[in-house]
């Protein structure tokens, strides 16, 4: 199709992660004739599943897809797409040393029956992350509003209500740390943990660091998981995602190119005019997206002269050092949780090993000094027990002996680190409450910050494209002036993580971004 | 009859630190009657000069002095009741086999910086500038009172904001929301010069340099000046004492009545109301109006009774975090040290502070003994040598030294502070030591101040030396708690501490500020 129109396109996507995907997809539906250009040989960028044996399929980085906004489903109809959620009753299963174990489910009074003492607390934390998760969901859903403006009072007074009745709750909340906060509502250590992990997983934060607690609240915020949280799976693997949205993308008539690496935004002095590719080839078209993280959207992809020395310095300064490692199992059976005495259930959500406050001050302050945690934070799923599919061997080798897929988000290790190192150290860590577990291991996969970096392009192996802190947050996300999806040059969009409302899988940057470009485009879309 | 009367006022101020008799002062000069009552012997609360060895007199706790605020000078005529401020010329940060030396004379430390980083030297020109229009802007809001937020000062930021050069909005919004290390090192590559910039910002915070908030605190300290210049610092003549003794002069003169020896035991109430105070000896005074220069805690939790607050308001004010973080070490010494990394015979550097912070790595992990419950085993130093700029704080050829240490946590995961109290005194001498060989032998007293001490001798809870830390939710109408300003849950009671906006170091703002907000309560009353 695309050769009948080489020069025809209305805008580029540079990236095929999911928020590439999201973008692409609305503005397809809004008339536009999209060209999504993915380096990779497939679509979904860090949401996506892979085969670490035949017929083994795992979440290769993401794993869970609960934060996907419902309206971003809803307008793409992705259900119709082939998108499958699944989704446990069990949120959070987080096994202590001593055989104990924290479990928060999707019903919050369920969780604070287990919960004792601390359950009445529980109850009112969790009203109150759903009362400001109502109003921060509103602010995530929305560009930022500009700061820059002469009408920023206007601009505030402009967010509804959600947002502006609770500002001074969020006021005190979001610069706290997480720490500080859980210290508020309960006595027991082991759930202030289980709740605070969120507040510095696949961040390079401590959680004694301002801020944290807001990285939690924006976690939580968006939809009706409550201070449990989501814990959503894609059938087939958060793939899944990409493929549905990929889907959509055709259906709007977009087109998506694989294995077509973006070198250069090409531009007209200060108005993009589309891409050369590393290939040598030039790709035109008024409007460039780019889904790539912010520092290598500005630093790489647009022409230094654009950027000037100034902002070519600040571009440099967005912090991206990642400090998230990945490690995916296949294993022969479901590993023995001690403190899930049998329970399979259990293990269906997400498993934290966070047992302490201590745990995650210690795992994270490894982040600080480059070091690898010698005990890590680790956020682990096995998806299989919902989605048996996942485990399809074929052949009769190794692949055969395997039962379950296990995915494991492992903090914090260096951008270096050894993988083997890493991979053993977390065996080891979940050796402590699983014994056994090692035996089963057919498999392992281990991904570093430096594979991040170098398969899926994030500066820095950050899976968030830049930190997730107050410095780099809502309207100055990735840079203040830079912070509403338009980049310095005319027609250059940024619709990935490094974007408001920052990183999981939302597809709210990209919705956004969309939004951004239609905006600029006033009505002329409509005709 | 004259009994009664005497003990009638029109206000009482609790504590005769700087800002309580900043208060009173500003009190009086709007023809109050006012009485401070001070539980020590002597005045100035934390800004206190006391000869602990014979001879040397010590500014015991704080010890240097940019904070405060030119108009409270000004306007209560401090420099002629005795104020005298001598400039701190320059901070050294020594090393190994090598140093860092900064001084006032821009060329000279430009030529320094040089040595280590061309790019460095040419940031620093760009970085002073910024921190200076950063203070510029941010000082209209030290001498408002807070309000509520969407309140109109907040407006008013908003409106200013938003005429600044898009720079310095970035550079605002970093220091509300950056941590120190990160801040500094976007423009210097320098080790020893992003520790040593970066520790401003963890000065009585229970944060390291690499915690995101801490470069407000860095902004904090860059808003004093001396004689308008921004970011210096001066030693008062007669110690840190000697700024509460001319404030508590200026008091006197305009009326004010100070009583010393006179700690208050409670706040007293009737129907939500405050009506006095009863003093440890029984003695009761009213007043319609109290106001407390002690801290948030010790102000509605102690010398409250209890029960008077609602549920709600006890749990916001105990959930105000202290967090005391940092020691104070006084030495009286027989001779100055000499640091091993300067060429023999350098003398200048008496004139101003030598850091002890060769690197963020070194000021972090020192953080992290803290985390971990005990002092820092290598720890961040400020030290100033006083007595070679106002030779009358210590005898002839003697020497008074002053050490300003993080991190000394209030909370000790093992032991207490009285039997852990030396051996951090000899941590912290065995640290200068390294660097000044010799320096043992030097000292002919010591005096520790942990953070125990420091709550115990001067009040503070849990030692925090701004009356709590200056996290991000402890600032502007969050400090002390969300929207409270200078007012309390109890009507007449007030607060014009270091617990108030805008936070800690001897400004004198929170009194000021306090003062003019409990004239406008009288006046709307009136």
């Amino acid at each position: 199709m695309s050769a009948r129109r080489p020069q025809g396109w209305d805008a580029i996507v540079v990236g095929a992660g999911h928020n590439g995907l999201v973008c692409a997809a609305y503005l397809g539906l809004a008339g536009l004739r999209v060209l999504v250009l993915e380096k990779r040989e497939s679509v979904g960028g860090m949401a996506t599943t892979s085969e670490i044996l035949p017929g083994v399929r795992v979440p290769t980085l993401a794993h869970t897809v609960g934060r996907m906004s419902a309206k971003v489903m809803r307008d793409l109809r992705l259900r119709d797409h082939g998108l499958t959620l699944i989704q446990p009753g069990v949120r959070v299963f987080a096994p202590g040393p001593g055989g104990g174990a924290t479990v928060l489910w999707a019903d919050a009074s369920k969780t604070a029956v287990g919960l004792g003492k601390d359950g009445d607390a529980y109850l009112a934390a969790d009203r109150l992350v759903r009362q400001l998760g109502t109003a921060l969901g509103e602010l995530m859903g929305r560009a930022p509003v500009d700061l820059g403006a002469p009408t920023l009072a206007d601009s505030v007074r402009s967010l509804r209500s959600p947002a502006r009745s609770s500002s001074a709750e969020l006021l005190r909340y979001m610069p706290m740390a997480v720490r500080d906060l859980v210290g508020e509502w309960f006595a027991s250590d082991a759930l202030q943990a289980a709740v605070a992990a969120r507040g510095v997983l696949l961040t390079g934060l401590a959680p004694r660091m301002p801020g944290t607690a807001g990285v939690l609240l924006a976690d939580l915020a968006g939809n009706d998981g409550g201070l449990a949280g989501q814990s959503v799976f894609a059938r087939g693997g958060p793939g899944a995602v990409a493929d549905a949205l990929a889907s959509a993308v055709t259906a709007a008539g977009g087109e998506i190119r694989l294995g077509a690496a973006v070198a250069k935004v090409r531009r007209d002095g200060d108005q993009a005019r589309g891409v050369a590719l590393a290939s040598g080839e030039e790709i035109n078209a008024p409007i460039v997206v780019s889904n790539l993280d912010p520092r290598t959207t500005l630093l790489d992809l647009v022409d230094p002269e654009v950027l000037g020395p100034r902002l070519g310095w600040r571009a440099g300064n967005i912090r991206a050092h990642g400090v998230t490692a990945k490690v995916n199992f296949a294993l022969s059976d479901i590993p023995a949780f001690t403190a899930a005495k049998g329970n399979v259930q259990l293990l269906q959500g997400r498993i934290l090993v966070a047992p302490s406050m201590r745990h995650l001050d210690l795992a994270m302050r490894a982040a600080k000094y480059g070091d690898l945690a010698q005990e890590p934070l680790l956020e682990v799923t096995m998806p299989s027990l919902l989605d048996p599919d996942l485990v399809a061997p074929t052949g009769r080798g190794k692949a055969s002996k395997v039962r379950h897929v296990m995915s494991v988000i492992a903090q914090a290790a260096p951008f270096s680190v050894n993988a083997r190192e890493l991979g053993d150290i977390v065996t080891a860590t979940l050796e402590a409450y699983a014994p056994g577990i090692g035996d089963l291991v057919v498999q392992r996969q281990v991904i570093t910050p430096r594979d991040i970096e170098g398969e899926y392009g994030a500066s820095g192996g950050h899976p968030m494209h830049a930190e997730v802190a107050l410095d780099q947050f809502y309207a100055w996300r990735p840079l203040h002036g830079l912070g509403r999806y338009r980049m310095p040059l005319r027609g250059l969009y940024l619709a990935g993580a490094g974007a408001h409302p920052g990183g999981g899988v939302t597809g709210l940057p990209g919705r956004l971004a969309a939004a951004a470009v239609l905006e600029d485009r006033g009505r002329k879309v409509r005709t | 009859m004259v009994e009664g009367r005497a003990n009638r006022y029109d206000a009482i101020v609790i504590g005769g630190g700087h800002n309580g008799l900043t208060c009173a002062s500003y009190l009086a000069r709007a023809g109050k009657r006012v009485v401070v009552l001070e539980k020590r012997r002597i005045l100035g609360g934390a800004a206190v000069t006391e000869e602990i060895y014979p001879g040397f007199k010590f500014s015991v706790a704080s010890y240097v002095v940019s904070l405060l605020r030119p108009e409270i000078i000004r306007e209560l005529d401090l420099v002629r009741h005795g104020l005298a401020v001598l400039p701190v010329d320059g901070t050294l940060t020594p090393l190994d086999d090598d140093y860092l030396w900064r001084v006032d004379d821009h060329g000279v430390t430009v030529r320094e910086l040089r040595r280590w980083s061309k790019r460095d030297a040419e940031a620093y020109e760009e970085y002073s500038v910024l921190m200076a229009e950063m203070a510029r802007f941010v000082k209209p809001l030290l001498g408002e009172a807070p309000g509520r937020p969407g309140a109109s000062p907040w407006v008013g930021l908003a409106k200013r904001f938003a005429a600044l050069p898009e720079s310095q909005q970035t550079t605002f919004i970093q220091l509300l929301t950056m941590s120190s290390a990160d801040f500094v090192s976007q423009w210097f590559e320098t080790e020893p010069l992003r520790a040593t910039l970066s520790a401003s910002g963890i000065i009585g915070t229970f944060l390291g340099p690499r915690s995101p908030g801490s470069a407000y605190v860095l902004l904090h300290h860059y808003m004093g000046e001396v004689d308008g210049e921004y970011r210096s610092w001066g030693l008062p003549v007669g110690g840190t004492g000697a700024i509460s003794g001319a404030i508590g002069a200026a008091a006197r003169e305009l009326g004010a009545e100070i009583r010393t020896d006179a700690p208050v035991a409670r706040i007293k109430t009737r129907a939500g109301k405050a009506t006095g105070v009863v003093l440890e000896s029984g003695e009761e005074i009213s007043a319609p109006v109290v106001i407390s220069s002690a801290d948030v805690r010790v102000t509605l939790g102690r010398l409250l009774e209890s029960g008077t607050l609602a549920d709600d308001d006890a749990q916001a004010v105990s959930r105000y975090k202290f967090r005391g973080s940092s020691a104070k070490v006084n030495f009286a010494l027989a001779g100055l040290p000499t640091f091993s990394c300067l060429p023999p015979g350098t003398t200048d550097v008496y004139r101003g502070m030598v850091s002890i912070s060769p690197s963020v790595d070194y000021i972090e992990r020192a953080y992290d003994d803290a985390v971990d419950g005990r002092f820092s085993r290598s720890p961040y130093i400020d030290m100033g040598f006083p007595s070679a700029i106002d030779p009358s704080v210590a005898p002839p050829g003697k020497h008074v030294m002053a050490c300003f240490v993080q991190y000394a946590p209030y909370e000790l995961a093992e032991g207490t502070w009285d039997s852990q109290r030396e051996a951090l005194g000899d941590t912290v001498q065995a640290t200068i030591a390294k660097y000044a060989p010799g320096f043992e032998s030097l000292v002919l007293h010591r005096q520790t101040l942990t953070p125990l001490d420091i709550e115990r001798t001067f009040g503070l809870s849990e030692g925090n030396i701004f009356q709590g830390e200056l996290l991000l939710e402890q600032l502007f109408s969050g400090r002390p708690t969300p929207g409270a300003g200078y007012t309390t849950p109890v009507r007449g009671l007030w607060l014009c501490g270091s617990s108030t906006h805008p936070g800690g170091a001897i400004s004198g703002a929170p009194g000021r500020n306090a003062a003019r907000e409990v004239l406008r309560a009288w006046k709307r009353a009136s």
